[in-house]
């Protein structure tokens, strides 16, 4: 019986006096400190891991680090965690996925007995597709198989906490390897501050099961010696123009470096044959990995592969005390120390066979191998080797794609048998296996260079460093690869039944993707929208030069010119919330805003701002403003500065109507409109002295407005003016009311009469002790002073003004105000065709004026191509207050659209705001609105509900 | 049930380009294969559809597969509709499942100015006859249970746009039915084709250039999401357009829980469930312009952040794949379909997020136009004239994410 533990030996990470005890599906289990999941799963003779995505077979042990997806289990309610990369932990609730009612016994598994030839690849593409409206049905059957991992249907927030962590280096080197570890050594050791980021829970990569652990330890710490900064079980998620994401745990750490080493090394590949998916069939570090770092005896084991790997691999599971059976390598001609070695280990050596064909029922029992014709078909008979593990190990692919992402193309290089990147961007540096560099020797010493050559580049290091990394270079291409690798063929077979996978994520066999070539998808990005090979959740890892190989097989084009598929972020796949960092939404809040908090206000979103839509009693807020006074905080708006000696020339090209002769301490109306003569925004315009121009924007078009004026200075550059945004230093709110004047008068000692403050006056004063800029304006329709002061002064002026018997009132009671005024929101009542003379601001643009401005020549033409809809006020009789949006139609033609309406009190009639058809644009003129299916009557007024002379506004 | 036992040549890929054609189409996207597929109706079969990478390897390939018709202007809204009823039809006449599963489509709204485009949008839509209504929260959180759908959330959710005749369909699987449909049609595709010039002689173009060699053209259609305004350069004409990036992402499957199209403007999110279990997600058209498709970083933060104030459950979900693809912006977001400055060039470009919805309809209507050589009246408000006409048929308001 395999899965007991071997004996005691350096390389371990058990620690085999502390069990931690987990459960699987409800069962407990034990395993060992240092164990992953999936080691102590097979440790307790835990085979079968999962059930497969499509035909739901048994799928177990396969790479050992937690990169496919044989082991992805959930783990305390999180699902898609890989078991072979996930470190135990005491208490932990391992459930499998995909498989109902149980592991064991998965009633999906018979799509896998009676299903196969009824599902070729795309066959949903070709059934269902009459009667149409079956197909619903169909779907929801389809639905219910679909999908691996189960979440919660309901969850009311985020539980997990994770944070983002800014870090900038000179040096960022990905993956831990030998070639990593030199890299990071050696910059560091020429004073770069260096960050390097490995998967693993230590760092060493390959060497830490292939007999060199004690190396990998000694220079992991001389890194940390140098300074360097280790992070674990930390993938590089994708290279983002130089800033490299690392996932670590709770923590998204964005590391931004000058240099990039890429030291990601290569991923062991299968072998493509029949049932070479039976849980046993590993891939050869998966069965080094468990025995070596987990102490677990794999059991029997058979090795598999094409070049000196496999070789390597059997000595070392035969040093660790694996009982080896045979090994079969494709090669015909195998010779070399590693041979040697073989004969003297008792290890028997099968040369120039393959594996046809793996059999047993619930987990491999026994694998044939034979040699095979070019087409991977079996030569003469097939010998038996009873076994419990098959360790394969195909040629190894460099694990490319961070190096791809930053740019570099992949090649296909002959002696390899695999794609290496090549012509990287100047900015990263690969290094070791990726590189082409895969002995320990070669790698470390690509290491130092890479490394090097990143420190130097930056200005670290002394001349003899650059001599030495000269020779080092040299020594380094001087290296010819020794590599001698059979390529094998994309599947052997015995020419007999049975599934051979080239995708485990996705269940597609070598036969789909020939089928599927056949039918016409015959590039690898065809093949892979079809049958989804490579799309599963280890992201092609395993299967793209295995379905690459069956595509060049059918086709008859070389690996070559297959090619592969555009590599995409991220690397690993990668919990949402560990991207989210903490679930955090930027608000801005007026300084006041601690006032309305207290006051009860009813606090909204408007645009990026919380602001108070009312305290409570719309109806009343609104009265008071029309029969005593009130007091809203206007903050939100825009506020900018323009000074300079052309400031006022600056705002004559802008805005339609004259600004330039504003006389200081006068305030003007003023509207923004695109080059085409649209509306943009509006607001007011105050000259403080000469030079100085206050303006004020929307609440909303604060920064666009900012952005706008910032791109046209940067056009006139003759132009002699500066621009600042006060919009957050400066507070506002609009006391309004008859009884404001009152409010005033006892709050200062200027002549607040309508002499003193006469309408569109913007006299500088202080009001209760506070310096205050004082537009007399009136946006609510009466009397009204929009005091403006510094921001942390205003809640004191708030408290003054209140004091004196101003109600607070929301946005809401304020958009009725505006309303019976007919004065515009820009965006509400005018969209983005609208032009001031659709929007009735006609007194706005002055056409006579001599600058050429911005939509100067689309509002000329004014004449010829009149606005397609004019903005007009309604009122219905009836009394109903149609829903803001619905439509103004004629029959069923859409002739405009409600764009404010309300119900007025102190009207007591329900008005509104519309776009129409400028023929309907009339006084008088009725319109029919459709709201919901019911339809309304109105009839149009083109003047101002209340106070349409604004007479209250000037006295 | 038999077909799916058989194995069915889809085509056979064009090695060598003829002289001549009397219809080349750039492009072998779903526009391109569109038309090709409708032309066949007009008895036009000497076509040459030009393609630089593979079918469906541009838009057609890298949308987020949603269908709607629930547009802001009449004349968009009737638009769409009349390619929401094709697309309903158009597997049976394919005879390929194009998968489309119209499980409905929520625009949320956060705030009063967005209640306002949803009430707006769904009275323009019910007087063209589509179905589109404005729901409250309690029907918003029936359609998709597992949303959070709380007054104590970042943005709470006031209301939505619910259009049930919108939701997704395989957009690989279109392409490859249009594609098998114009190979049967007599056309020839051409992939890894690329135009490399286009010769004009007054109001014609007289020769398409590619890197195979050049051919002479009877009409020449551009049907390039992305590139549009670069191939009309080589006509030496000008589209008023701009190109951006749009980022979309995937997550590994998770059993299904999600049956609706569920779309935030305000959050700039958009996210459904595939029937893989995968869910889909997607973002708003980057501000800048560029024909890089690579995805940034703060695509990734930004829209995860947003989706999990939606879904909180799917924080320990894994996000699988990102991707981008290219959008060309029109001056009003609506596109510039139909005949052109030239005679014997169409256009069918500036279709922002919106191309792959417009797909059959394109094609019918192009094919009507190259067979009859009138712009049929349904595209009439889109031609490119009316950038000089000033009568722009603005989607804008309903733009910021609108998939």
């Amino acid at each position: 019986m395999s899965g007991g533990r071997l004996a005691e030996n350096g390389g371990q990470r058990i620690r085999r006096g502390e069990e931690l005890r987990f459960t699987f599906d409800g069962d407990s289990r034990v395993g060992l400190a240092g164990d992953t999941i999936a080691s102590a799963l097979y440790a307790g003779g835990q085979r079968t891991f999962s059930r497969s995505f499509k035909y739901h077979r048994r799928r177990g042990e396969l790479c050992g680090c937690g990169q496919c997806a044989n082991s992805l289990v959930t783990v305390d309610g999180a699902p898609g965690v890989r078991a072979c990369g996930e470190p135990l932990r005491d208490g932990m609730q391992v459930e499998h996925q995909n498989a109902w009612p149980s592991l064991e016994l998965d009633v999906m598994r018979a799509t896998d007995l009676v299903g196969g030839p009824f599902t070729p690849p795309g066959f949903y593409y070709k059934t269902f597709i009459r009667p149409r409206r079956l197909w619903p049905l169909y779907e929801k059957v389809l639905r219910s198989a679909a999908g691996l991992g189960k979440l919660r249907r309901r969850q009311p927030e985020r539980e997990w906490r994770t944070e983002y962590r800014r870090r900038h280096c000179d040096v960022l080197v990905v993956g831990g390897g030998i070639a990593g570890l030199s890299a990071a050594l050696r910059a560091a050791q020429l004073g770069a501050d260096v960050v390097l980021c490995d998967e693993d829970v230590e760092p060493g990569g390959s060497l830490l099961f292939e007999g060199g652990h004690e190396r990998a330890r000694d220079l992991a710490a001389r890194c940390r010696e140098a300074g360097v900064e280790i992070l674990t079980r930390a993938p590089g998620l994708g290279y983002f123009d130089g800033l490299v994401p690392v996932w670590q745990g709770d923590v998204l750490h964005q590391v931004r470096a000058a240099r990039h080493v890429a030291a990601t090394g290569t991923l062991a590949q299968p072998l493509v044959f029949p049932e070479n998916d039976l849980p046993g069939v590993m891939l050869a570090p998966g069965a080094l990995r468990l025995a070596a770092l987990y102490g677990v005896d794999p059991g029997r084991c058979a090795i598999a592969g094409v070049d000196d790997r496999a070789l390597e691999t059997a000595l070392s599971l035969h040093r660790l005390g694996v009982q080896v059976a045979v090994v079969a390598d494709l090669r015909p001609d195998a010779d070399s120390e590693l041979t040697a070695a073989l004969e003297t280990a008792g290890i028997e050596l099968m040369r120039g066979v393959t594996p046809v064909r793996a059999g047993g029922s619930k987990q491999l029992a026994e694998v044939q191998v034979g040699p095979v014709d070019p087409s991977g078909r079996l030569r003469g008979s097939a010998r038996r080797i009873a076994c419990d593990v098959l360790a394969v190990a195909g040629p190894q692919a460099p694990a490319s794609s961070l190096l791809l992402q930053s740019g570099a193309r992949a090649r296909f290089d002959d002696t390899l048998q695999s794609f290496l990147p090549q012509e990287a961007p100047p900015l990263i540096h690969p290094a070791g296996a990726v590189a082409g560099h895969a002995d320990a020797e070669s790698a470390m010493l690509s290491g130092a260079v890479a490394g090097a050559e990143a420190a130097l580049a930056l200005g670290f290091g002394e001349r003899e460093d650059r001599d030495r990394l000269a020779s080092e270079r040299a020594k380094l291409e001087a290296e010819a690869p020794t590599v001698r690798r059979a390529a094998p063929p994309a599947k052997s077979h015995d020419g007999g039944r049975g599934k051979a996978f080239v995708d485990l994520d996705e269940d597609i066999t070598a036969k789909d993707v020939a089928y599927a070539a056949a039918e016409g998808y015959d590039s690898l990005e065809l093949s892979k929208r079809y049958t989804t090979v490579t799309m599963g959740p280890s992201q092609g890892r395993f299967s793209q030069l295995a379905s690459a190989r069956v595509l060049g097989e059918v086709t008859g084009r070389p690996l070559g010119e297959i090619g592969v598929t555009t590599a995409r972020p991220p690397w690993t796949t990668v919990p949402m919330g560990a991207l989210a960092g903490r679930p955090f939404e930027a608000a801005k809040r007026s300084s006041i805003h601690a006032r309305h908090r207290d006051l009860g206000a009813t606090v909204r979103w408007a645009g990026d701002w919380r602001r108070a839509y009312d305290y409570g009693d719309v109806e009343g807020e609104t009265m008071a403003v029309h029969e005593g006074a009130g007091l809203i905080d206007v903050s939100t708006l825009g506020k900018l500065i323009v000074r300079g000696p052309d400031a006022g020339e600056l705002l004559d090209r802008l805005y339609p109507n004259r600004m330039s002769t504003l006389k200081p301490g006068r305030i003007r109306y003023g509207v923004l409109t695109s080059e085409s003569g649209r509306i943009s925004d509006d607001g007011t315009v105050c000259r403080l002295d000469d030079d100085t121009f206050y303006v004020t924007t929307t609440s909303s078009g604060a920064t666009a407005v900012e952005r706008w004026f910032t791109w046209w200075m940067a056009s006139w550059p003759e132009l002699d003016v500066t621009l600042t945004d006060v919009t957050q230093g400066v507070a506002a709110m609009n006391l309004a009311g008859p009884g404001s004047r009152d409010i005033l008068a006892k709050l200062t000692d200027a002549d607040v009469s309508n002499e003193g403050i006469a309408y569109l006056d913007g006299p500088q004063l202080a009001i209760a002790g506070i310096d205050c800029l004082v537009l007399r304006i009136g946006f609510v329709g009466e009397l009204g002073y929009e005091l403006h002061c510094a921001a942390p002064q205003a809640r004191g002026l708030w408290d003054a003004v209140a004091d004196s018997g101003a109600r607070p009132f929301g946005l809401e009671p304020q958009r009725i105000l505006r309303l019976q005024k007919m004065h515009i929101l820009v965006g509400q009542d005018t969209d983005s065709e609208t032009t001031p003379y659709g929007a009735n601001l006609d007194f706005a643009v002055k056409l006579d004026k001599e600058q050429d401005f911005i939509g100067r020549w689309a509002l000329e033409h004014y004449e010829e191509r009149p606005p397609a809809q004019k903005l007009v006020g309604f009122t219905c009789p009836g009394g109903e207050v149609p829903t803001e949006g619905a439509a103004i139609v004629e029959g069923d033609r859409v002739v405009g659209q409600v764009t404010s309406s309300r119900r007025a009190p102190k009207l007591e009639s329900s008005i509104g705001l519309a776009l129409v058809e400028p023929r309907l644009a009339e006084d008088g003129a009725s319109i029919s609105i459709s709201d919901d299916g019911r339809r309304i009557a109105a009839a149009v007024q083109t003047r101002p509900f209340y106070d349409p002379d604004g007479e209250l506004l000037r006295s | 049930m038999r077909d799916i036992f058989r194995k069915r040549r889809m085509w056979k890929f064009a090695t060598e380009l003829k002289p001549r054609y009397d219809v080349v189409i750039i492009g072998g996207g779903s526009h391109g294969l569109a038309t090709a597929h409708y032309l066949r109706e007009h008895g036009i079969a000497d076509v040459a559809i030009l393609e630089k990478s593979y079918i469906g390897s541009g838009a057609a390939g890298r949308n987020t597969t949603i269908l709607r018709s629930n547009y802001k202007t009449p004349e968009g809204a009737r638009f769409y509709d009349a390619s929401v009823k094709l697309y309903e039809g158009l597997g049976a006449d394919l005879d390929f499942n194009l998968l489309f599963s119209q499980c409905g489509h929520l625009t949320l709204a956060h705030s009063d100015r967005a209640m306002f485009v949803m009430a707006n949008r769904a009275e323009v839509n019910r007087l063209e006859g589509i179905d589109s209504q404005l729901i409250g929260p309690d029907r918003v959180q029936e359609l998709a249970p597992a949303m959070y759908v709380g007054p104590d959330t970042t943005y709470p959710i006031m209301g939505a746009l619910y259009h049930p005749p919108g939701g997704i369909i395989r957009h690989d699987a279109v392409v490859w039915g249009l594609a098998r449909s114009a190979f049967e049609g007599g056309a020839e595709i051409h992939p890894y084709t690329e135009v490399t010039g286009l010769r004009r002689q007054g109001d014609r173009i007289t020769t398409v250039e590619t890197d195979k060699g050049s051919i002479e053209a009877g009409v020449v259609l551009n049907c390039t999401a992305g590139w549009s305004s670069v191939i009309a350069e080589m006509a030496e004409m000008q589209l008023p357009i701009t190109t951006h990036i749009l980022q979309a992402c995937v997550t590994e499957p998770v059993k299904p829980f999600l049956d609706v199209v569920v779309v935030s403007s305000q959050m700039h999110v958009y996210i459904s469930q595939s029937d893989r279990g995968e869910f889909v997600m997607g973002s708003e058209i980057e501000p800048w312009t560029t024909y890089r498709m690579q995805n940034t970083l703060n695509f990734l933060q930004d829209l995860t952040r947003h989706t999990l104030e939606l879904f909180p459950q799917l924080e320990r979900a894994r996000l699988l794949r990102a991707w981008a693809g290219l959008c060309d912006l029109s001056p009003d977001y609506s596109p510039i379909l139909g005949k052109t400055e030239i005679e014997n060039f169409h256009v069918s470009a500036g279709w922002g997020t919106y191309g792959f919805k417009a797909a059959p309809i394109v094609g019918k209507m192009l094919a009507e136009l190259v067979a009859t050589g009138k712009t049929p009246e349904l595209i009439a408000p889109f031609a490119l004239e009316r950038f000089y006409t000033d009568e722009l048929v603005s989607e804008l308001a309903a733009a910021a994410v609108s998939h």
